[in-house]
């Protein structure tokens, strides 16, 4: 079965391995990197989603502009899935 | 005793807070003399490769950046920027930053403190000992001086006094300590793309078992000079049981960094184009330590003061920089102020009432955990230095 790849399983992926930590709500469509997302928390990242999604990012997919939400990596993890 | 062993103000420990003490105390016309352990002056910031001033600019970044404390952190940022060639400082996220090179900082500190009349500077000196009144043992002669300045970062001179001077956080929570070496001829720009790569490629080192554990807290970062670039490791030294009071630990951080700059240069060097040009590790003289032992003065200044950005009427310095807490190696948790204002640090945090004469600023001030997140940071370690020296120069028993 394949895994969970909403937005919302992605930003809790986030929030439960402490990727990120804000005093502030976040949602789904929060900047990441606004919340101090940097590179030594994206590789953290990185470990994760292949821990419980199963998908390899390779490093040249690595942009700014796949990890910059909840929702915009999602998309981008589910478009790997298929 | 020769009378060039008499002192009026004595400052311990030559790191950013120290040169700030001592220049500050011998510019009000005290006959002043700073100690350092190491040969270079400038403490982590030169010792360690730390490569960025935080804590200098005001944290309402919507008007550019603005000098948050004036005197000496103004100066010496000034002045650092003019050698590193950089005409604005970066803003990272919510903040102000400086990049500098060390060899930069080491030079100008020591000028500045070479250019000072009343300023005599003593390095690759340990105090052994201490005696109210103050009486100073060096590796080789005794000091004495009217007032004394504890910035060696260790609150080593609260240690020489006594257990009730102190406070060390518990192993576990204590900010982890980093590596930082450097390489040049990196052949292409160190853009954010670039650095991102190298993220995932180190990722992938890791889960191949090519690279260690410990390398998944690297960060790459350009310095002022184009093709040189810093490359800094969060380690968890131990992690529970992590003492950076402890020589043998201490050793092991150190062999740790060294074997981990090898493992990641031969990577980088083998995994990427733009890699194959760079030159071997320049090593640091020492890992870079954020928390170790403090000293409990008159006031405990607590992250709910820098929270809430409080002001206070024996205000020293001004503190703007979040709290950015490492209490493990994967990467920082920051908590900014509420409002993008500065708070106080109080002369309070620097002195103890049952210890007159003694004054402490910079990393080792009267603070709790939490609020050394924020203080501990080179920028802010410069204001409270200076405010330590001009209350050492004006103190009379």
């Amino acid at each position: 079965m394949p895994a969970d790849l909403s937005a919302d399983s992605v930003l809790s992926l986030i929030l439960e391995q402490q990727i990120i930590e804000s005093a502030e709500p976040v949602s789904v469509t929060t900047d990441l990197f606004a919340l101090g997302l940097d590179s030594m928390a994206m590789m953290q990242l990185l470990l994760h989603i292949e821990d419980r999604f199963g998908i390899a990012i390779a490093p040249g997919e690595m942009t700014r502009d796949r990890f910059a939400t909840a929702a915009a990596l999602a998309e981008f993890l589910a478009g790997k899935q298929t | 005793m020769s009378p060039h062993d008499e002192y009026e103000v004595t400052v311990v420990g030559g790191g950013s807070a120290g040169v700030a003490a001592a220049l500050a105390a011998s510019r009000q016309g005290a006959r002043t003399l700073l100690i350092e352990r190491q040969q270079l002056l400038g403490g982590m910031g030169t010792n360690a490769m730390v490569h960025t001033f935080c804590g200098l600019f005001h944290p309402d970044v919507s008007q550019g950046p603005q000098w948050l404390n004036p005197g000496i952190p103004t100066e010496l940022g000034t002045a650092l920027m003019q050698r590193g060639g950089m005409e604005e400082p970066d803003l990272m996220g919510r903040v102000y930053v400086l990049r500098h090179r060390p060899a930069d900082l080491a030079s100008l500190t020591a000028e500045l403190c070479a250019a000072e009349p009343h300023l005599t500077v003593l390095t690759g000196a340990e105090v052994t000992a201490l005696s109210p009144g103050w009486t100073i043992t060096l590796n080789d002669r005794l000091i004495h001086s009217r007032a004394v300045i504890d910035t060696t970062g260790d609150a080593l001179l609260a240690r020489l006094l006594g257990h009730s001077h102190w406070d060390l956080a518990t192993s576990a929570r204590l900010y982890r300590p980093a590596y930082v070496w450097s390489f040049q001829g990196l052949s292409a720009i160190l853009d954010e793309p670039l650095r991102l790569h190298v993220a995932a490629l180190i990722v992938r080192a890791v889960k191949a078992g090519a690279l260690p554990a410990a390398a998944l807290g690297t960060t790459l970062r350009a310095s002022p000079t184009r093709g040189e670039v810093f490359v800094s490791t969060d380690l968890e030294a131990g992690g529970d049981h992590w003492d950076p009071l402890d020589l043998d630990q201490r050793l092991h951080l150190e062999s740790e960094g060294r074997a981990l700059a090898q493992a990641v240069w031969d990577f980088l060097r083998s995994s990427h184009p733009s890699f194959t040009t760079i030159t071997p590790p320049v090593l640091p003289v020492h890992a870079g330590i954020r928390e170790s032992a403090r000293w409990r003065g008159d006031y405990v200044l607590s992250a709910d003061d820098l929270i809430r950005s409080r002001r206070f009427e024996d205000e020293a310095a001004l503190a703007g920089w979040p709290l950015e807490m490492r209490e493990t190696a994967r990467g920082p948790r920051f908590r900014y102020f509420d409002q993008p204002e500065p708070a106080g640090i109080p002369a309070s945090c620097l002195r103890a009432r049952s210890l007159p004469g003694m004054f402490f600023a910079g990393r080792c001030l009267s603070c709790d955990h939490e609020a050394l997140a924020s203080v501990r940071v080179m920028g802010t370690c410069l204001a409270t230095g200076q405010a330590a020296g001009q209350m050492a120069a004006a103190f009379r028993p």
